[in-house]
């Protein structure tokens, strides 16, 4: 088995874990760690695709490699605004859910403006 | 080999128009306080002077306008690119923006004397992040470059649906972001999958080189979904209406006017610019069946809302619906699909303008009376009647009523599925401009009848005026003359390569 | 087209948006509204110009539309200006209503006076939005159930016939080869449009939804009996006519279409009688006259029907003649309601004076085509329509029929609706004979544009209108003398807007799916159905582009 299979496989694995939890799991944080997971996952692939330049005569292609790292600080900086939002919904109401049903108190409008 | 440069005169207009904001941003932070309003504001007329001059540019040239940044053309370097849909989305927000922000000062401004505020800054700073997002999602020609602008983009958007820091307006930020994450993961791995067939991602590049093989249809189908994801696409809305009715109002004007456009602009992109030559009357005839669905879930849920910002929330998810039967009725080079291309870029345009003045005309109404709810409308109109006529205008041009953009839309988009033979597509616009009379009905009815009603506050005209302008503009667009449907036809490629 | 003809065109519609856009400042608004009666008089002289002249358009640049007037939307140009001047003026004298019921007003007239001379698809759809949406101000707004219920059905036909038009326009537009939206381009190219049949069911039923054609009749009596009288007026004689010059413009009367024209001509008989049985049954004389209105509209289309399966493109101006005499002597009846009611009433409830009556029972009349009034020579214009041996049988029993309402009619006028006379301006009751001797008598003066008048005044075709007057006048007052009363006449007892009670059931089933599409909302709405339904679409889409 090549490595490039092998990353292949992994990065697979990755996504599908990720999508499982990422629908799955009800706590924002899980979903958030899923999601995590799967930009692991698709930066794997992206890994692979770099390969394409060893076929044209280098040894690696520097552009995807470029784009992981972009992505990587794309994901860190969703990663943390997650995390501030369900700090802050932890810290304003005390329970941290995404349940819509849990929010809808009797609201006529008047703050929002 | 080295390709030449393809700068084309004007194309540095497009680097001004990207960093503008961006030092906007910038300058915002570092003088901090209350000096990032008067720059945010002061920033608007220059952001919609340089619209304009891209957008002449455009038009007088009759070809896009490209900068190939560093002097390097693709597949090297990256490439802005603004052709005639670009333009108009161009100006388009510059004066949505330009029309929140002035609307938004009476809630976000900072007077002497009054302390600073974290929440104002944090407003003027998203508001202008927008602005820069959405010129990069416009004039970007590089999927991946795109990507960061569609982070961007929800970045910034997902701080202003939570700005009042209220839990639920926290849930729905949350819900939004994660969701948009869902959607943007999904792009990527689209952009990946681009990247390693091609070995490109420069839009005109990729297009010449496409071909239908399950690794394209791979990528395309998964950026497609992620961009339905980020742009709320029935049933992919679950974040949508408690966002868009739970953001102060100069927010979601910007969120449900622009912020969605932005993610459909780059389906857009990605069909008609990227993929035009391959055979996809399939994928078309699918965004086509939940465009349908999204408007009639969208407008029956619309007729069933008792506070009217979640009606118009639920009626931006109706007329997103609107825009993905662009997809069956422009692909291709047929002789209808351009009447299908003028009607989703004038629902574009309509819906952003008319829904811009709706949620606006909302905040004033909300602020006024203390209360949306819209059985204790009863005879508000007399009391506000500017606010009321803007909400009826702006109820016009979703109704599809001329004179007005919406009543175009669907006007062409009528004229497309009949003579493309596709006469289902009727049923779906016909039953939504009926849907979407009834919503209308319901709000404006109350209002002009009988009651009395007391104001907690009168609202100040020039915010009225503001709101009724933008849907003065929605009305204006049903007179668009051929010329503006020509500059929208620029740069469109027909099938492979084939530029216009 | 003269620059004297094209100016006048331009001002029809210039003068009432001059003064639209003076509403909008708020201390022109009262003054603007109270000089909305002269907005129609460019109308006027365009239209008793245009009466005689040869048909002309004129393209107004720079917004793409057209205008374009011949001598039938010339006649009912000129009598539908006529019509709203009298009647604004002596509602403005008064006193002035609010400013809701003005802006509707002013709104309504400009759309009801576009569309005789609109000549495009686009400004025509724009007028017949116009005559049609903001009609819902001159009577719904109210705390009334009876009359919410009358606007809310009124609105949602009236939306649903813009509906229907919309995909009819799109098609015939989408049928132009050169991509022109003059009326008279798409009418060209619509009998060689593939989807000729479609339009044509889409056009007779968008425009019979105005109209009252049935089954689509049961909004109109709701709305005229919940009407003030003086709107009564205008929307039954100026706003009905809307559908009118609708089916006169598009329907392809140059070209026979022999199945089409039997099918719309059965329909028109059909709604004729059908508007007579059901106006017997009714007490309301608004609700009468309604049914009435029904009934001749249903002539009218019967006409246009018959004259699409000849192929007989002069049916245009017969039916416009007969249209504007309708046009002119149901306002005045609805008119006679209020002004009858108030001239009786200081008298607390003596019987009307004896020429009183005969003049409101020879304006009742001459729907029927009494002799001497306007409605003998729109017979005469629809002769040729009904030349042929049933539509003739058929149209000389519609007029025994229309006789026979319309005495039933004058007989329900000693007992109006109790706000009859509080409704009806000072002004019109004073001057009511003049008004009504004016919708008698102005038909004569339109006539010879349109055919030979001396032919009315033969003794053949005297004694030709009168028999079927006599006749039906002659069944009315047996059936009230003979005692029916006792076999149950005047029953049974339909409710006002018959078929109506159908919809609103309809509706009532559709209102009911509701709740279970919030249902299916909340459930898509469920994060992990999200999540599945995304997924679901990037495999469909995958699917689709792969497979296909």
């Amino acid at each position: 088995m090549s490595p490039w299979v092998l990353a292949g496989l992994v990065g697979a694995a990755l996504v599908g874990l990720g999508l499982y939890g990422l629908i799955l799991h009800p706590h924002p944080l899980r979903k958030l760690l899923a999601f995590n997971l799967i930009g692991s996952g698709v930066f794997l692939v992206f890994g692979i695709v770099a390969r394409r330049g060893a076929a044209a005569g280098f040894s690696f292609d520097p552009i995807p490699q470029a784009m992981v790292i972009t992505g990587i600080v794309v994901a860190f900086a969703a990663s943390a605004l997650a995390v501030a939002l369900i700090l802050r919904l932890h810290a304003e109401s005390g329970r941290v859910t995404l349940d819509p049903e849990a929010w809808t108190k009797p609201d006529d409008g008047a703050a929002k403006s | 080999m080295m390709a030449p440069d393809p700068t084309t005169p004007g194309g540095s207009l497009l680097v001004l128009a990207i960093l503008l904001p961006c030092a906007g941003i910038i300058l915002s932070f570092v003088l901090g306080g209350r000096n990032a309003e008067r720059v945010a504001l002061g920033l608007t007329p220059f952001g919609f002077a340089l619209a304009c001059a891209i957008a002449f540019h455009v038009a007088s040239a009759g070809k896009p306008v490209v900068y190939a940044l560093g002097g390097l053309a693709p597949p090297l370097g990256i490439a802005l690119r603004a052709d005639g849909v670009s333009a108009v989305m161009l100006v388009a927000a510059a004066v949505i923006l330009t029309a929140a922000s002035f609307y938004a000062r009476a809630k976000f401004a900072t007077p002497e004397g009054a302390p600073e505020s974290r929440i104002a800054l944090t407003f003027w700073i998203m508001l202008q992040a927008i602005w820069a997002a959405l010129t990069i999602i416009f004039v970007g020609g590089d999927l991946f470059n795109l990507y960061v602008a569609l982070e961007l983009l929800t970045f910034a958007a997902v701080p202003l649906v939570c700005i009042d820091g209220r839990p639920e307006t926290l849930a729905a930020a949350l819900r939004y972001l994660l969701f948009a994450l869902f959607g943007s993961i999904s792009y990527l791995l689209g952009v990946a999958l681009f990247y390693g067939a091609y070995g490109t991602l420069d839009i005109p590049l990729l297009a010449q080189k496409v071909q239908s093989t399950p690794i394209v249809w791979m990528a395309a189908a998964l950026m497609t979904g992620g961009l339905l994801a980020k742009t709320a696409l029935f049933p992919l809305h679950l974040w949508l209406p408690p966002a868009h009715a739970n953001a102060p109002a100069a927010a979601s004007a910007v969120l449900s006017g622009l912020v969605v456009k932005g993610s459909f602009f780059l389906t857009l992109r990605l069909w008609f610019y990227v993929l035009p030559a391959l055979p996809a009357a399939g994928a078309a005839n699918i965004l086509g069946a939940l465009g349908s669905a999204a408007i009639i879930v969208g407008s029956v849920l619309a007729l069933r809302q008792a506070r009217l910002k979640l009606l118009i929330a639920y009626s931006t998810v109706a007329q997103i619906g609107y825009l993905f039967l662009v997809f069956p009725l422009a692909m291709g080079a047929h002789v209808w699909s351009d009447i299908g291309w003028s009607a989703g870029v004038m629902q574009i345009l309509a819906h952003a303008f008319a829904k811009a003045a709706m949620f606006l005309s909302a905040g004033l109404l909300a602020e006024a009376l203390g209360h949306d709810q819209i059985a204790r409308l009863g005879g508000a109109a007399r009391a506000l009647p500017m606010t009321f006529l803007t909400l009826g205008l702006g109820g016009l041009s979703l109704m599809g009523l001329p004179p007005s953009g919406g009543f175009s839309a669907k006007w062409l988009m009528l004229q497309a599925s009949v003579a493309s033979g596709q006469w289902v597509w009727t049923l779906p616009v016909l039953a939504g401009g009926l849907l979407a009379a009834g919503y209308v009905y319901r709000i404006l009815t109350p209002a002009l009848s009988e009651g009395d009603i007391v104001l907690k506050a009168p609202p100040k005209r020039s915010r009225e005026a503001i709101a009724l302008g933008l849907a003065l503009i929605a009305l204006a667009l049903g007179f668009a003359p051929q010329g503006f449907f020509d500059l929208l036809e620029i740069g469109r490629p027909l099938a492979a390569g084939t530029l216009r | 087209m003269s620059h004297l003809s094209s100016a006048l065109l331009v001002a029809t519609l210039a003068a009432p948006l001059a003064l639209l856009a003076a509403c909008f400042v708020k201390s022109w608004r009262p003054c603007a509204l109270a000089l909305q009666w002269l907005a129609p008089a460019p109308g006027l002289a365009a239209g008793v110009l245009g009466v005689t002249a040869a048909p002309g358009s004129f393209d107004l640049p720079g917004l793409g539309f057209t205008l374009r007037l011949d001598p039938p939307g010339a006649l009912l140009l000129a009598v539908a200006a006529l019509l709203w001047i009298v009647v604004t003026a002596a509602v403005w004298r008064e006193r002035a209503p609010d400013e809701r019921f003005g802006l509707c007003w002013l709104l309504t007239m400009t759309g009801s006076l576009g569309v005789f001379i609109a000549g495009d698809l686009v400004s025509f759809y724009l007028v017949y939005a116009l005559v049609s949406i903001p009609a819902y101000g001159l009577f719904a707004f109210s705390d009334d159930a009876e009359k919410k219920r009358a606007g809310a059905i009124y609105m949602a036909f009236a939306i649903f016939g813009e509906a229907l038009l919309l995909l009819g326009f799109a098609a015939l537009a989408a049928g132009e080869p050169h991509g022109s939206s003059r009326i008279a381009d798409v009418m060209a190219a619509l009998p060689a449009s593939p989807w000729r049949d479609v339009i044509l069911a889409l056009i007779v039923a968008g425009f019979g939804m105005k109209m009252g054609l049935i089954p689509f009749n049961g909004w109109m009596p709701l709305n005229y009996a919940a009407a003030p009288i003086p709107a009564a007026a205008v929307l039954s004689g100026a706003g009905v006519k809307a559908g009118v010059i609708g089916l006169i413009r598009f329907l392809p009367l140059g070209v026979p279409l022999q199945g089409w024209g039997e099918a719309l001509a059965a329909l028109g008989f059909l709604t004729a009688f059908y508007g007579v049985l059901l106006g017997l049954t009714q007490q309301n004389p608004k609700t009468i006259l309604a049914y009435s209105s029904i009934s001749q509209m249903g002539v009218i289309a019967a006409a246009l029907g018959m004259a699409l399966g000849a192929g007989d493109v002069s049916a245009s101006g017969d039916v416009a003649f007969y249209a504007a005499n309708h046009l002119l002597v149901k306002a005045a009846l609805f008119l006679t309601i209020g002004a009858l009611a108030a001239r009786g009433a200081p008298l607390s409830g003596a019987p009307l004076g004896g020429w009183t009556l005969a003049l409101a029972a020879a304006l009742a009349l001459s729907l029927a085509g009494l002799p001497f009034t306007g409605g003998a020579l729109a017979k005469l214009a629809s002769k040729a329509q009904f030349a042929s041996g049933w539509a003739a049988s058929l149209a000389t029993l519609s007029s025994i029929g229309t006789a026979l309402l319309m005495t039933h009619f004058v007989a329900r006028l000693d007992a109006p609706p109790p706000d009859a006379a509080r409704e009806c301006p000072l002004a019109l009751v004073r001057f009511w004979p003049a008004v009504a001797l004016g919708a008698i008598l102005l038909p004569w003066l339109f006539y010879p544009a349109f055919g030979d008048v001396s032919e009315a005044l033969g003794l053949a075709k005297f004694w030709e209108g009168l028999w079927p007057v006599l006749i039906g006048v002659g069944l009315a007052l047996g059936l009230r003398r003979l005692g029916l009363r006792r076999l149950g006449w005047p029953a049974p007892r339909v409710p006002a807007g018959d078929s109506i009670v159908l919809f609103e059931g309809a509706f009532a089933r559709l209102l009911a799916l509701g709740p279970g599409f919030e249902t299916l909302d909340a459930r898509l709405r469920q994060w992990p159905a999200a999540g599945v339904s995304l997924l679901l679409i990037v495999l469909a889409l995958l699917a689709a582009g792969v497979l296909g």
